[in-house]
């Protein structure tokens, strides 16, 4: 068991019946609660994307900057004109790194069968996030007219079906996996011990605090956790103090980038919403994140 | 006179049925490993004696358990964590034991023991005085109650989770370089991890827990699923413990 896990089991236990015992907490208190968390763990995981991705040296640091931000803004560019697409883009790019993180540190090589469990688990992740919230889900798409055009997606049975399929998958692929011992039978258990937890907080929390929970401790601290040993491997840094320093000038920048966007909001001079911004922004900072740690992944086995 | 005495098992009622069969699998358990204690080498010994005390100590309460239930159909609440204040203390004692070839204190088993009791106590308060209506039902503040306690409960869970997977335990098992206490301490990881995951269950369908009120599961599951999960964890936690010990002393044999 990796210390993210454990981490993951101790906070369950502990806010499970707190959350539960208040009954529904409304979205902009989960917001509230929430946000730090997302602000200060969530965005940092990703803020050295240059320095990983830059070890090859083919890029300089302003090439990569450029071509990051290209990325960026091609995204938001689709966002735009065809929401729908970048919508489900944003899933499927999502499922897959959250996929490879889970089950990097297991495979020393990555094969098809490795790469759709990434996806399948990815997949089922998220289907049973909508899935398992997915009268608070509409609520909000109800409450914002940018949202409604995804409502199509949201449809109970359409997530049902996929939540069953790729939860089918993801199971058959772990079995498949073991068998051919490219997993161990205690990881195999443990892994479904995780899996039905995370379920089990998607179903009974509420759908920010149940992602939040996941998206924070299982995913990011476990691939700062990765990256900070990486960069101790290769000596770029020799404490946690030192690593925090390397992550703090691009999730600074992240923030004011933030801030500013919301201003923007606040001024009337972009007119989307917060919440709908702040799916672009996140989207839009996911997209290269992720071709950056599947080529992380690739070079290093955690 | 006697036979006006004996209680009839409802044949639909599990709980009575499996603390019938929990009281015979732990005596049967004890007296395993009580003879067993001859068959392996010297050091082992008291560590399958305490495997044999912990299945013996749930034996009789279960023996009481049952008589309760029977006649009351009542949880018999005091009676099971009369059983765990002794029991899981012990089983604290065998993670001592296990270890202590590779250096582990006494420290090491007193703050197990403290976290075991720290947890129970906690527990009992939660599940003993919540607050309830004439009818059995949850009075106002019966949910703060079981969440207050419920968490000073696991907090003390969380710290034997913590040593038995990443602190002293884990950290003394690789020290002692042998495979079969490894594995065995893994294994008596897990049951920390997913047999004692079971009693929380139990404890939040009482009224006030959140499985009480959330998704209305009863106060009498409450009791299958501690039946269970006592079979499992303490006979269970006993077979590792054994297995370890037959294994240790036939390599020792061997070499």
């Amino acid at each position: 068991m990796s210390k993210a896990i454990f981490i993951f089991i101790a906070s369950l236990l502990v806010l499970l019946p707190m959350v539960l015992s208040e009954g529904g907490i409304d979205a902009s208190t989960q917001m509230t609660l929430c946000l730090p968390f997302i602000l200060f763990i969530g965005i940092p995981h990703g803020a050295i994307d240059n320095l990983l991705y830059l070890r090859e040296k083919k890029l300089n640091n302003t090439q990569f900057i450029s071509i990051y931000l290209i990325v960026v803004f091609s995204n938001v560019l689709l966002w735009m004109f065809f929401p729908i697409c970048a919508y489900l883009v944003f899933l499927i790019i999502s499922a897959y790194h959250f996929g490879q993180s889970q089950f990097a540190h297991y495979f020393k090589e990555t094969g098809l069968l490795q790469r759709l469990l990434a996806i399948s688990w990815g997949v089922s992740l998220l289907s049973a996030l909508i899935y398992f919230n997915i009268e608070e889900i509409q609520k909000i798409m109800l409450a914002d007219e940018h949202f409604l055009v995804f409502d199509l997606l949201h449809q109970t049975q359409h997530m049902h079906y996929l939540f069953l399929a790729s939860s089918l998958i993801t199971l058959a692929l772990m079995v498949l996996l073991t068998i051919k011992k490219a997993i161990k039978k205690e990881m195999f258990l443990l892994e479904t011990v995780v899996f039905f937890l995370i379920l089990l907080s998607f179903e009974v929390m509420p759908f920010l605090i149940g992602f939040t929970l996941y998206f924070v401790i299982l995913h990011s601290l476990k691939v700062l956790n990765e990256e900070y040993h990486f960069l101790s491997a290769k000596k770029e840094v020799g404490s946690w103090k030192g690593f925090i320093s390397l992550l703090a000038p691009l999730t600074l920048f992240s923030f004011l980038g933030i801030a500013l966007i919301f201003l923007l909001i606040y001024l009337e001079l972009i007119a989307y919403s917060y919440g709908y911004c702040l799916l672009i922004i996140i989207s839009s900072i996911t997209l290269p994140h992720v071709f950056v740690m599947n080529r992380f992944y690739q070079l290093f086995k955690p | 006179m006697l036979l006006l005495d004996v209680l009839t098992i409802p044949k639909d009622d599990a709980v009575a049925f499996t603390f019938f069969t929990g009281y015979m699998a732990m005596l049967a358990a004890s007296i395993f490993f009580f003879f067993e204690r001859g068959s392996v080498d010297g050091k082992w010994k008291l560590s399958l004696l305490i495997s044999a005390l912990i299945t013996f100590i749930a034996a009789v309460h279960y023996y009481y358990m049952r008589d309760y239930y029977l006649a009351t159909g009542e949880n018999p609440t005091a009676l099971r964590y009369i059983d765990w204040t002794l029991t899981v203390p012990l089983m604290c004692v065998e993670f001592y034991l296990l270890t202590k070839a590779a250096g582990a204190k006494i420290g090491l088993m007193w703050k197990l023991i403290i976290a075991a009791v720290w947890m129970l106590v906690f527990g009992y308060i939660g599940e003993a005085f919540v607050p309830l209506n004439p009818d059995g039902s949850a009075a106002d503040g019966a949910a703060m109650h079981s969440v207050i306690y419920g968490v000073l409960s696991t907090l003390g869970y969380i710290y034997i989770l913590y040593t038995a997977w990443f602190g002293e335990v884990k950290q003394l098992a690789e020290k002692t370089n042998n495979p079969v206490i490894l594995n065995g301490i893994k294994t008596l990881a897990w049951f920390v991890l997913v047999g004692w995951a079971i009693y929380p269950i139990g404890y939040m369908c009482m009224p006030g827990g959140w499985l009480n009120t959330a998704l209305g599961w009863e106060s009498s599951n409450v009791d299958l699923f501690y039946n269970i999960a006592d079979a499992i964890n303490k006979i269970g936690f006993g077979l590792v413990v054994y297995n370890i010990a037959i294994n240790a002393s036939k390599a020792k044999q061997a070499a």
